[in-house]
This record gives structure tokens, C-alpha cells and sequence, in this order.
């Protein structure tokens, strides 16, 4: 391992933190944290969820008050806690999540942005569009300057995010996980633009999660672990992927977690579930299902691969019940369940990783029991008594978000208060739950760190050992190819490929654009 | 026909003028439930102040002094102290009630109303017949109402603040990141609608009356808040709403002259408030599709750690 290089490159380096230490209540968020960036390189910052990536970042650009240390830009010290002299000092950030407002136009974002404001205080439209034209074409798309945030693809709102960093003539910028959101092809789109960057001398520090994000872009990588510092900067060079996978991970925690699922049962592959020729209307987003047939049998994981945007979320609500299907049946455990609510779903054995945790899969007010146990409250049928043992729920949702290691200080507190990785964990908690015959995961991985997607598709794999079937939806190619035992691909609301291990990653990108019909 | 107008535009602008103070507090992310009680102490203090020193000016600057300072008090209480931003203002709206109320009984000694002598200037009066009725007798802040809402449209929708302001309520993060301070930002925002507020008040005692009356806004307050809502949170469509709930309150006023023998007195007084329901319901409708829009967003609002 090696150490932060010191009073060597003192005098050159771009950024520099010392001592650096922030605390959230009893939670110590970063500690002691000392980093010195040399100027005009890529240096990319890893560790887990929660590790203190994006606290570190939100310390560098001033979002965030360090209780201890200093940041240093160009040699000068910055007042802590100072979005204005940060970004004065020519640092901008890149936030994880997208910072202009959506129901503003990309003209007045970048006005409300702007570092140096010209001119009168008062204005027309016109000025502001010339005053920022030009900066609209480094955008790219077909973004015009009266377009608003909000009717923007993911991928374009990101680019006006970086254009909107570098409006303020910044020479560093802080990208705060900047793929989560992106297609692999905006993703290498992005490298190549931070490549182009360095080379005009621009010092990058970006957040990543995956390694292969990591090697395909940085000069530099440092480790964060638990709020501290435990690798880097060291050249990529000098470094091999081990080290670093060592460094985020550990100190090997936990064994694998066995998973008991009540339809282990003798008969041979039974279909758990099915859809005939379904059809949904279309929404907002999506295009509606059109005739999809698919089926998921016992001890099998079968996954949907697809642009997002083309019927997943469509598919993913009518099996769940939360949305309707206007031609076709769904069929549970081989019987009729097209009129079914999602309560009686449950109970047959359907379970739902939704996709978005924090809006569908958990209350994030309510305290980390109720999340356990409400829906068991409201999926049993017949109790012997209307009242209910609250003692009695929190001791059994403190046994399973025991055994499924998630990591709380208290089963009263809310469940925003758990970090990306915890609420899936406790997600699953719930939903993984005996009585459990088929589930569907909607990108069950998505935004997780390395230890918890390994987790997440560790249970997965149990479940199908266990016997139970699983239809997982993602956009993450890899974790299909690894995990699926057939593979259906999704286009304009309908199945366009159906593929069996092993996967021909070609056929399935051109099933995936179209380009295969 | 000229009268319901003229009444229109004597209803209206109390309502406008409170309704553009709702804009910029709704603008800046705060439910502003305290526009009733900031009235209705501008109504009290323009008179009270009005009768000790003789001046009209003085008693509306006065007014306008005692909104904002009770304003930044409101935005002590919901910013830093973190009280919950609905009941804190329906608070502001009993304490602005009861505390006029009661001073006027402490101050002046009065029950109920007092009148005064201090009245604001009417630009052009004394016309009876023909159109020119239409514009007789309004005091000087009903023609000036316009001109504040324009000025408000202005600053909300092209100025540097009118983003900043926007970005607070609609996206605080965003503010945050853009080195914006939004605790401060909703402190201006309130000052504004603090002397907006004031000035509603003054107009309601001594722009169309000569008196103030216990509880003289009678809702006003509330209705100007359904403007705001009504109006999509735009100062003009907040004032067209207002001007809307202005001829609705004509109606209702002239047909109580008119109509007093076949219909039931009960039912003549309804008419502002069926007319009110109706239009916020089918605003309602025409809205819906917009802000189902909107939802999509939910998950920006609310960051993952």
C-alpha cells in the first residue's frame, strides 16, 4: 500500500485536504482525512456506500462544514463551508444528484449558476439566450436554451451539468458519481470528454463505484473505508485491481446468508409465473406492453434486459398488480391472477424489489419496524385479534434486519436515515421473507457498492437454489449475463429476443436497439 | 352593470395585492397561511397611526414597518426555530385577529370599529353617470395595484433574484449548490410579502372605508391564498384570479341591492363563495395533467444519502 505522498508535492498540488474530519451525530462520516492531488490528472476516489465519498466531495465544494482540518486550493485555504469562494477559487462540482431545478430553462439555470453575473440584475430573454448560446452547444443533443431541465434525457441533463461547472472557469472539477444514471455509452461519452479535460489542464476528482469505471478512466485512485483513508493516491499504474477491490471491501465480513423460502418443494419445475399475450396502455415514460408472453418456473432466474424506457416498468406493475392489463392474463402458481389485487398477490407468493427504493419500496418516514412488518400487517388474513403486540413486531424486525446485516442504530428510527445500500438490504428483508414463491427485482442493484450488489445477487442466487423463481429487471448487462439462466429482451413495449445461456452480448445489444429487427 | 364594475375593481385589489405577497412566499417554498393576520394588522396600523399623527403616509409607512418586522418574526419561527410552516402562519393570522382586536380596545378604547379621518387620496371622483364610473372614486392604491403586480412579475420572472427565489422553493439543493444561502432568500421573500400585505391592509381601512372594524379582512387573506393557488403561482394569474374573486364579491353585493324579495337573503350572500368553489375546482381540472407531470420528479426532491 502506498502512503499519501507529502512534503514532496506539497507545493504543486491542485487540491489538498488536511485532517479533514465531518460527523453526523455519533456517526463519524470522515476522519482525519489527508489527500493532496497533483494538478492535471484524472484521480478517481472509491470506496462503499457510506464510505464518505460524497461527503468528502460536498467538503471540497463547499456544501458541507468539515468539523476539523482544512481544504487547500492552489496553495490558498478556503473558508469552510463556502460554495462561493470555492467555486471562486475555480472549483466546481458535478453532483451525484442533478442540481439545476427542473421547471427552469437551461438559460436561466445557467444564470442562476453563474458565477460572475453581468449586466443589470434585471433582464429579458433574449439577453440571457445570447449571453449563453454558445455554451449550450458544448451541451450537445438537441438542447435549445428555452428547453426546460426537466423535459431533458438523463444523459444531456448530465453534460449541461458539467457545462454548467465549467461556466465558472473552474480548473477542478468534482464529479460526485457521475455513471449512476448513465448508459454505458453516455458513460464512455463522459470519459472521453474528462480525458479531453486533463489534457487542457483541467485537474479532475471523480467519485466511482465500479471498478471498471475506475480503470477505464483514472490516472490516480484512493480508497476511502468506514470516513478514512486507507489507499491512495497511487498511480493506476501501480496499482493492481485486487488491491483496490481489497482496500473498499476489508477485512473479510460475514458469511453468506442462507435464505429459507417455502416452496422448495418436490415437483419438478413447476411454472410460477406466467403471462399470456399481455397488453398495457401506454404512460408518460414508456411505450404500453404490447402481447408479451413470458413465464418464470422454479428455480430459475430469467432476466429482461432493455434500453429503460421500453415497457419494463410497465411489466414489472402489471405482475405486480398496481397496474392494469387491458388484453392477456397473468397467471400465479398456474392459476388466474390477472384480476387479483397486490395484496392477494402477496399472499400467493409474489414479492417486489420495485425499482425505485426510495419513493416505492420504503416509507421513508416511517421507523425501520413499521417497513418491516407493514405489510405483513395488511397481507394476513384472519388475526385472532384486531390489536396488535408492537413489542412483538419490533423484536421480529429487529431478528431480521439482524440476519440480513443491515446496519441501524435503533428499529425506531426512519428508514431515510439508512444509507442506499441498508434500505435495500432491508428491502429485502421484508420482501424475502418465508412464503416468498416468486420475486421480481426491478434493478436491484442500481446505486448499491461493490459489497452490497454482491450481497444483493448472492441472495438471488439462493433463492433460485432454494427452488423459488425470479424475474430480474436491469439495465446492468454483466449482472444479467451473470446471473441469468435465459435472458428476454425488451423493445418498444414488447419481447424481442428470448436467449438461453451462454449469452451473445452482440445479439443482445442489437435486440436492445432495434437493430436486429 | 358600470357599478358591479367599479365594485369589481374596489373588491379586487385589496386581493391583489395580498395575493402577489402569497406569490412570493409560495415562490420561496412557504405556504404563506399568515396573509390574513399581516392584513389585517396593515388595516389596523395604517388607522392607528393615521389618527395620532394626522398622516396617511405616515400611518402606511408605519403599517408597512410593523408587517415586515412581524414577517421576519414568522421566518424566525418556521427558519430557525423550525416550527411547522402551516400552523405557525394560521397562528400569525390569530395573533394579527385577536391582537388588533384588542388594542383597539386598549389604545382607543373603542368596541368594535372606530372611524377615522385619515383617508388615502382618490384620484378621480365625484363622476355619477356613464362609464366614467367605472374608475370614480378609487383611492390611489387601486391605481396603483397594477403597477406593483407588473413590478412583481418583473422581479419574479426576469431578474437575477426572481431565479434565486424560484430555485429555493421549487429545488433548495439546487440554490445551496449555486452558493445560494435559501434561509436567507425566504427572509426577503417574506419581507416583500410582509409590506405587500401592509399595503392590502391599508387599502381595505383607508383606501375604500374610512373606519377600521374588528375583523374587517373577513377571510380576505385566505381568499387571496386560493388566488395564488388558483393562478398558478404567477403574479399576474394571481391577480386575474383576484380580479375574478373581486367580481364574484360585486355580484354578490349587487344582487343583495337588487334581488331582496324572491330570493332568501342566505343564498344572494352564497354567490361569492359558490362562484369561488366552482372556478378553484375547475382550475383544479384544468391543472391536474401539469402537475402529474410534476410527480415524476418526486425522486429529485428527495436525494438517497
Amino acid at each position: 500500500m502506498t502512503v499519501p505522498r507529502g512534503a514532496a508535492s506539497a507545493g504543486t498540488a491542485a487540491v489538498r485536504c488536511r485532517s479533514v474530519g465531518v460527523s453526523f451525530g455519533t456517526v463519524r462520516a470522515l476522519h482525519s482525512v489527508s489527500l493532496d492531488l497533483a494538478p492535471a490528472r484524472i484521480h478517481a476516489l472509491v470506496g462503499q456506500n457510506g464510505a464518505g465519498n460524497t461527503t468528502l466531495a460536498k467538503v471540497l465544494g463547499g456544501l458541507q462544514t468539515p468539523d476539523a482540518g482544512d481544504v487547500h486550493i492552489a496553495g490558498r485555504k478556503l473558508p469552510p463551508g463556502d460554495v462561493r469562494s470555492a467555486r471562486a477559487a475555480g472549483l466546481a462540482m458535478v453532483h451525484q444528484h442533478f442540481s439545476l431545478p427542473p421547471s427552469f430553462t437551461i438559460a436561466e439555470a445557467l444564470e442562476l449558476t453563474a458565477a460572475r453575473p453581468e449586466g443589470r440584475s434585471v433582464y429579458r430573454r433574449a439577453e440571457l439566450h445570447r449571453r449563453w448560446h454558445e455554451d449550450v452547444a458544448d451541451v450537445g443533443g438537441t438542447a435549445a436554451l428555452s428547453t426546460r431541465i426537466r423535459d431533458l434525457p438523463v444523459e444531456t441533463r448530465q453534460s449541461l451539468e458539467i457545462v454548467r461547472a465549467l461556466t465558472t472557469e473552474a480548473r477542478i472539477l468534482v464529479l460526485d458519481e457521475p455513471t449512476a444514471l448513465l448508459t454505458p455509452a453516455a458513460i464512455e461519452a463522459l470519459f472521453e470528454r474528462l480525458r479531453r479535460l486533463r489534457d487542457d489542464g483541467i485537474t479532475v476528482l471523480i467519485v466511482l463505484h465500479k471498478l471498471r469505471e475506475v480503470v477505464a478512466v483514472a490516472d490516480t485512485v484512493s480508497v476511502l473505508r468506514e470516513g478514512e483513508l486507507v489507499l491512495g493516491p497511487v498511480e493506476m499504474s501501480e496499482a493492481t485491481q485486487g488491491q483496490i477491490s481489497d482496500a473498499i471491501v476489508g477485512p473479510a465480513s460475514g458469511a453468506d446468508r442462507s435464505i429459507g423460502v417455502a416452496a422448495a418443494t418436490g415437483a419438478e419445475h413447476p411454472t410460477l409465473l406466467e403471462l399470456v399475450r399481455v397488453s398495457s396502455r401506454e404512460s408518460a415514460f414508456e411505450p404500453g406492453l404490447r402481447s408479451v408472453d413470458l413465464s418464470v418456473e422454479s428455480g430459475e432466474i430469467v432476466g429482461v434486459a432493455g434500453v429503460e424506457g421500453n415497457g419494463q416498468r410497465g411489466l414489472v406493475s402489471v405482475i405486480a398488480g398496481l397496474g392494469a392489463a387491458i388484453e392477456g392474463s397473468v397467471l400465479l402458481g398456474g392459476s388466474e391472477a390477472t384480476r387479483s389485487p397486490p395484496g392477494r398477490r402477496r399472499s400467493r407468493g409474489l414479492r417486489l424489489v420495485p425499482f425505485d427504493r426510495n419513493s416505492e419500496g420504503i416509507s421513508r418516514s416511517a421507523p425501520l419496524w413499521l417497513n418491516q412488518s407493514a405489510l405483513r400487517l395488511i397481507g394476513r388474513r384472519r388475526r385472532r385479534s384486531p390489536l396488535i403486540s408492537l413489542r412483538d413486531y419490533k423484536r421480529q424486525a429487529t431478528e431480521a434486519l439482524d440476519h440480513w446485516q443491515v446496519r441501524y442504530n435503533a428499529v425506531t428510527q426512519p428508514a431515510e436515515s439508512l444509507s442506499g445500500g441498508n434500505m435495500q438490504r432491508l428491502i429485502l428483508a421484508r420482501e424475502l421473507a418465508p412464503g416468498l414463491e416468486v420475486l421480481v427485482a426491478a434493478q436491484p442493484t442500481r446505486g448499491l457498492d461493490f459489497s452490497a450488489t454482491s450481497f444483493v445477487r448472492r441472495s438471488l442466487r439462493g433463492l433460485r437454489d432454494a427452488g423459488a423463481g425470479v424475474l430480474l429487471v436491469s439495465s446492468d448487462l454483466d449482472e444479467l449475463f451473470e446471473l441469468s439462466d435465459r435472458l428476454l429482451v425488451m423493445y418498444g413495449g414488447q419481447i424481442v429476443a428470448r436467449l438461453e445461456a451462454p449469452f451473445d452480448r452482440r445479439a443482445v445489444g442489437d435486440a436492445m436497439t432495434g437493430a436486429s429487427r | 352593470m358600470e357599478q358591479i364594475l367599479a365594485t369589481t375593481l374596489r373588491s379586487a385589489a385589496p386581493l391583489a395585492l395580498v395575493a402577489t405577497a402569497g406569490v412570493f412566499a409560495f415562490r420561496a417554498g412557504i405556504f404563506h397561511l399568515g396573509l390574513e393576520g399581516l392584513m389585517i394588522v396593515g388595516a389596523f396600523t395604517t388607522v392607528a397611526v393615521g389618527e395620532a399623527t394626522g398622516s396617511v403616509e405616515l400611518g402606511i409607512l408605519a403599517a408597512i414597518g410593523v408587517c415586515m418586522v412581524l414577517s421576519a418574526v414568522y421566518w424566525w419561527v418556521i427558519g430557525p426555530l423550525g416550527a411547522n410552516v402551516i400552523i405557525a402562519g394560521l397562528g400569525l393570522t390569530s395573533i394579527g385577529l385577536g391582537g388588533t382586536a384588542f388594542a383597539l380596545g386598549a389604545i382607543f378604547d373603542r368596541r368594535g370599529s372606530m372611524f377615522t379621518e385619515v383617508v388615502l387620496p382618490r384620484p378621480v371622483s365625484g363622476i355619477t353617470s356613464g362609464f366614467g364610473v367605472i374608475v370614480s372614486e378609487h383611492s390611489v392604491l387601486v391605481w396603483m395595484t397594477p403597477l406593483i403586480v407588473l413590478t412583481a412579475w418583473v422581479v419574479l420572472r426576469r431578474s437575477r433574484f426572481g431565479l434565486r427565489l424560484a430555485a429555493v422553493g421549487e429545488y433548495p439543493f439546487a440554490a445551496r449548490a449555486a452558493g445560494v444561502n435559501p434561509s436567507v432568500v425566504r427572509l426577503q421573500a417574506l419581507l416583500i410579502a410582509g409590506a405587500l400585505c401592509a399595503l392590502g391592509g391599508a387599502e381595505l381601512s383607508v383606501g375604500a372605508l374610512h373606519n377600521f372594524t374588528e375583523n374587517m379582512t373577513n377571510g380576505r387573506g385566505f381568499i387571496a391564498f386560493v388566488a395564488v393557488i388558483f393562478g398558478a403561482w404567477h403574479p399576474i394569474g394571481a391577480a386575474l384570479a383576484a380580479l375574478f374573486f373581486g367580481f364574484a364579491d360585486a355580484i354578490g353585493i349587487q344582487s343583495q341591492i337588487n334581488i331582496t324579495e324572491r330570493v332568501p337573503r342566505e343564498f344572494v350572500l352564497m354567490i361569492p363563495y359558490v362562484l369561488t368553489i366552482l372556478a378553484v375546482w375547475l382550475g383544479g381540472l384544468w391543472r391536474r395533467r401539469s402537475l402529474e407531470a410534476e410527480a415524476g420528479y418526486a425522486e429529485l426532491r428527495e436525494p438517497d444519502r
